[in-house]
């Protein structure tokens, strides 16, 4: 279980504070929902580790994670864009959220392909994120979040930019992954999502 | 049988170990023109290991100050013998560092525009300045100095600058030596004359003077011999001064905490022999220190002969050369 | 080794550790040699009073002179530099446009001597163009002054700072580029929005290093200044080390160098390294730029054909030159063949582990910029650092410390391509500052979840993207290298000599025809050394590049 308690931010330089306080339980997703700047993105990094926070904490499974560098949490995050990397291939893209010196067993390479052919992009091992389209690369992006595993899932608007088939194929993804026992924290403008993947919402 | 063998060993070694310290090793400091493969050193070098069955080693640095400077860094911990390339501008400064010791050799055979009994430093070659003019730009070139400063502002010369330049330096001491304290205006006079004053002699005839920026330059007298000899071109020659011309004289010298002094000796007496003294004239270009008679190039005939030696005591030049600098900086600066 | 509650074993070399020690140990040790250098000095003789500097009509002058000569080269060659940098990111595909990248990058390693003769040959009084000029109209010019200076100047400098800014200029994130170009921005918008966010994190460090590489210009102003008001400081400290062996004053003079350069620099980092994490996605992407049609296309091609006969042509006077010289050089007698080839293995042998050296110190001295402010300073004034102090100086100072331990001719060597290595470092952090820290946020982000540290994030995330400005870096470092001739005199060996060493000693045995010839060889030798380098760092199979499409403004939305 993510407990969230008195997490509180602000930004250098302004007054204005952030206050959090949440739980969320294995098989839920929690919506985050507020109108623009109101903290979403905020939110997430803090979650991840990618902003350290004035004071209150983080636990996961009562083990605290406020003071673990990003790599060390168990989380994954999906950002809106520039999830990937642009010089490497989506092959190599994924394989590094498995292992980040590519060191591959046989498995873990064909569960990249199976999980391309899944989401309709069978035989792009090679291709280059820049010759994708941009629902494309959100798709070799949630791959790789999926393939990670970990048992938090941080979605910052995952799912824009998406056709309607594209997006009802992933959210699809998304809930059998939440159904694994996940926890999945969405920031989503669209109201669909929230209405599908969510299980609780929260206000800012 | 096996036993033996260390001893078999140890005699096979030994005469060759006997054989290794009999090789002993001379380091001279000198400069790049005279140890590079067109200069005299790799014939000095031969001439001399066949006399003296050791090895002669050339330390080759920068320039003719580098070696005083590298002199003077070592100090007493130097590895050289003996210093070739100083001159007399930078005599008494190396005479002062008191790394130098008497070479006690015979200067009979020297022969010289001026006299010449200095205990430390041996003259290996010498020369006078002048100003070297292309014929094809300037047909009637100025005959004396006088001329020269006096000449209308068409007439461009490239100079050396005195500061970081021997030759550069040279000019300073020959218009002081001419003029005395009318020095100052002179070089006001003449400064309207200068197209530029480079860093040294090499950047100097490379990059204008060979590109004919401008006729004329201040070089050696004997330099045209070279572009005689070498290039079989008549094109180049030496303005002769009425007033006369400044003397260079470059000389070697005997290194203090040497330990080879007995071979550096012979060496700088080697010197003053025609074995060394027939590499100079084309290879250093310069005039030998002695009397090579017929071995002299005959090109050497064709150079200009000044009437008058200019030459002022390297001691006093020590002592009055930032006065004389700074008189031409003020003169020069407008 | 414990795994962490996200599974992950810790990358190799990622402790915090490794990032700043290596770095920080590399800047103590430039540090360290600077000032024993100048304590060197100092130790064997006193310093003279400071009040000399201004009491003395010549030394203020010469003060005055050389920061003033500086400054006006600096503007001039930035400026043009900057032009030339956009009609080059303006006009992004045209016949030859490499060839004026390896000749841009070229001006800088020339050796002074070889390009001074080369812009006589073209702009001096018999020179090719002044005559041309003085045949067709009554204009008339003296090279030989402040514009011979500035000439000189822009000829060498304004070709690296063009290089540094089309960097800067190509490095803008592609949104960005999308945006302004579905947009159809011109003019002073297109500049606000898209040219001058990138050059305002370039520009000071640039500035600081062009007015540097003026201030201790040397031969250069003396040869076309024309006389002695044309004097600048190393000039006054060369003479005081070289001919009146006054070592206080030399130090003097030297710390004064430093104090003006060194408050420029301090300046500049004060302001800041932007670490602008701008989102940056493939380097290469080609969107066309709404004002690259028209009469900007027309003027564009005028100024870089203009700008390439600028750079060409003093080259050309020493090809010209150089060329029956390689024919003497190769038929004569005497073998002065076999010296150019011992020469040049020579002088490769030094230069290739130089140039390597200056790209793996300047890589580690970056890294510990990213590590907070006093790290941050510390890599700035490092990487700045030898530039300032004049080469003479440090190779004194030096050369008192540690000849006396040098043995072998070995060493000497080495120690040469160590101060080689380390006087490539300013050009060598300019140009992989820029690629090494421009990342896009969320990227480095997703880099530090994924656990890409230490070793993993050098092979997955830096290398990819630093493989080109790195072989670039390395060209140089090499190049400076092989065209030096200050440090190799100091520490070299007796009479083997390296090409630039040869080209002296030709000089000063009246060899001018065989100079030519090695002059023309070390250009020769520079440019393939460009060349070689830039090939090697072409990926295998290069993907071929493809023209963007407009996308929709949607697409565009920032993180």
């Amino acid at each position: 279980m993510l407990e969230v308690k008195d997490l509180t931010f602000r930004y250098p330089g302004t007054n204005t504070a952030w206050h959090f306080t949440f739980q969320v339980r294995p098989c839920e997703c929690i919506a985050i929902q507020g109108p623009s700047g109101s903290g979403k993105s905020t939110l997430l990094n803090l979650l991840a580790g990618f902003l350290t926070p004035e004071s209150g904490s983080v636990r996961w499974n009562g083990e605290c994670l406020t003071d673990l560098p990003p790599w060390d949490r168990p989380v994954t995050s999906l950002f809106q864009e520039h999830n990937l990397f642009e010089h490497l291939d989506v092959q190599t893209n994924i394989g590094l959220g498995i292992h980040p010196g590519l060191k591959l067993s046989t498995d873990q390479k064909r569960a990249i392909s199976r999980g391309l052919a899944s989401v309709g992009l069978a035989g792009f091992e090679r291709r280059m994120p820049g010759d994708l389209s941009g629902g494309q690369r959100q798709r070799v992006a949630l791959l790789r979040a999926l393939l990670r595993d970990q048992p938090i899932l941080l979605l910052d608007e995952p799912l824009t930019g998406l056709d309607a088939e594209a997006r009802s194929q992933l959210r699809n993804l998304l809930q059998n992954h939440k159904a694994e026992g996940k926890v999945l924290i969405l920031a989503s403008h669209d109201a669909e999502d929230r209405k599908i993947l969510a299980d609780k919402q929260l206000n800012l | 049988m096996p036993k033996l063998i260390p001893f078999l060993l140890a005699g096979v070694a030994l005469p060759l170990l006997v054989n290794a310290q009999d090789t002993e090793t001379l380091t001279v400091y000198t400069h790049p023109s005279f140890a590079a493969e067109w200069g005299p050193g790799p014939g000095v070098k031969e001439a001399f290991e066949q006399q003296c069955d050791c090895t002669l080693d050339y330390v080759v640095l920068e320039s003719g100050g580098d070696i005083l400077q590298r002199l003077r860094l070592e100090g007493s911990s130097t590895g050289a013998d003996v210093v070739l390339g100083l001159d007399t501008g930078t005599m008494e400064t190396a005479r002062q560092t008191g790394l130098l010791t008497p070479h006690n050799i015979g200067l009979d055979a020297l022969d010289l525009p001026v006299d010449w009994n200095d205990s430390l430093f041996v003259p290996y070659d010498w020369g006078y300045f002048a100003f070297v003019y292309d014929t094809e730009q300037l047909p009637n070139p100025p005959e004396s100095l006088e001329e020269l400063v006096n000449s209308p502002d068409d007439l461009q010369i490239i100079i050396q600058d005195p500061r970081t330049s021997t030759p550069g330096l040279g000019l300073l001491l020959w218009m002081k030596a001419f003029y005395g304290d009318q020095a100052g205006e002179k070089w006001r006079a003449l400064s309207d004359n200068i197209l530029t004053t480079t860093k040294s002699w090499s950047d100097g005839y490379f990059s204008l003077f060979m590109n004919g920026e401008a006729p004329m330059i201040l070089s050696y007298s004997t330099s045209p011999a070279y572009h005689m000899a070498i290039d079989k071109t008549d094109r180049y020659q030496a303005a002769q001064f009425k007033e006369g011309h400044y003397l260079q004289v470059e000389v070697a010298a005997l290194v203090e905490p040497s330990d080879q002094k007995a071979l550096a000796r012979e060496f700088l007496q080697f010197i003053l022999t025609p074995d060394f003294q027939r590499h100079i004239p084309l290879k250093n270009v310069m005039y030998p220190a002695i009397d090579l008679g017929d071995e002299l190039p005959e090109v050497f005939d064709r150079l200009i002969q000044p009437e008058a030696t200019l030459f002022i005591d390297p001691a006093e030049v020590a002592q009055q050369r930032q006065a004389w600098l700074d008189e031409w900086l003020n003169a020069m600066i407008p | 080794m414990q795994r962490s509650l996200s599974g992950s074993f810790p990358a190799p070399l990622s402790r915090p550790a490794w990032q700043v020690l290596p770095g920080l140990i590399i800047a103590f040790v430039l540090l360290a040699l600077t000032l024993a250098g100048l304590a060197a000095l100092v130790w064997r003789a006193p310093l003279p009073a400071v009040s000399e500097l201004w009491e003395n009509r010549y030394l203020a002058n010469v003060i005055r002179f050389t920061v003033w000569q500086a400054a006006l080269s600096t503007v001039i060659s930035l400026s043009l530099g900057l032009a030339i940098a956009l009609a080059l990111v303006r006009q992004p595909r045209f016949p030859g446009r490499s060839l004026l990248l390896r000749i841009m990058e070229l001006s800088l390693v020339l050796p002074t001597i070889l390009a001074v003769s080369g812009l006589i040959g073209i702009y001096g009084r018999q020179g090719w163009l002044t005559t041309l000029v003085g045949d067709w109209t009554s204009a008339s010019w003296n090279l030989y002054g402040l514009n011979g200076i500035l000439l000189a100047h822009v000829f060498f400098n304004a070709p690296l700072a063009g290089r540094i800014l089309l960097q800067a200029l190509e490095s803008v994130p592609s949104p960005r580029r999308r945006v302004a170009s579905q947009l159809g921005l011109r003019g002073w918008w297109l500049w606000r929005t898209l040219d001058w966010p990138a050059l305002r994190s370039v520009l000071p460090a640039l500035c600081a290093l062009v007015f540097t590489l003026c201030f201790t210009s040397f031969a250069i102003v003396m040869t076309l200044g024309g006389g002695p008001a044309s004097t600048t400081l190393e000039v006054a400290i060369y003479q005081s080390l070289r001919f009146e062996f006054d070592f206080g004053r030399a130090a003097l003079l030297a710390m004064v160098q430093l104090g003006i350069c060194g408050a420029l620099w301090l300046f500049v980092v004060r302001r800041g390294v932007a670490h602008d994490f701008a989102p940056n996605r493939r380097l290469a992407e080609i969107i066309r730029r709404p004002d690259c049609r028209g009469a900007t296309r027309f003027k564009d091609s005028a100024l870089l054909l203009a700008f390439s006969l600028f750079l060409l042509l003093p080259l050309g006077a020493i090809l010209l030159r150089g060329l029956p010289g390689l024919a003497t050089v190769a038929f004569e007698a005497g073998n002065p063949l076999f010296d150019l080839a011992n020469a040049t293995l020579r002088s490769f042998a030094i230069a290739l582990p130089a140039g390597a050296f200056s790209v793996m110190s300047g890589l580690l001295i970056l890294t510990l910029a990213s590590r907070g402010k006093a790290l941050s300073k510390i890599s700035s004034i490092a990487s700045a650092l030898p530039l300032m102090v004049p080469p003479i100086v440090l190779g004194t100072g030096l050369f008192l410390l540690l000849r006396p331990a040098l043995g072998q001719p070995s060493e000497g060597l080495a120690l040469v391509a160590l101060i080689n290595g380390l006087m490539a470092l300013p050009f060598v952090t300019q140009l992989l500052k820029g690629p090494l820290t421009a990342l896009d946020e969320n990227t480095v982000r997703q880099a530090d979840q994924l656990g890409l540290l230490g070793w993993y994030r050098w092979r997955w995330l830096h290398w990819p993207r630093l493989r080109r400005p790195m072989a670039l870096a390395m060209a140089y470092g090499t190049a400076l290298s092989l065209g030096d001739f200050g440090v190799i005199a100091l520490f070299g060996t007796p009479g083997q000599p390296t090409l630039p060493v040869l080209l002296y000693q030709q000089l000063g045995s009246y060899r001018m025809e065989l100079a030519a010839g090695t002059a023309l060889w070390l250009i020769t030798m520079l440019l393939l050394v460009f060349a070689a380098f830039n090939l090697a760092s072409h990926e295998r199979g290069q993907r071929k590049r493809s023209e963007s499409t407009i996308e929709t403004l949607a697409e565009a939305r920032h993180a």
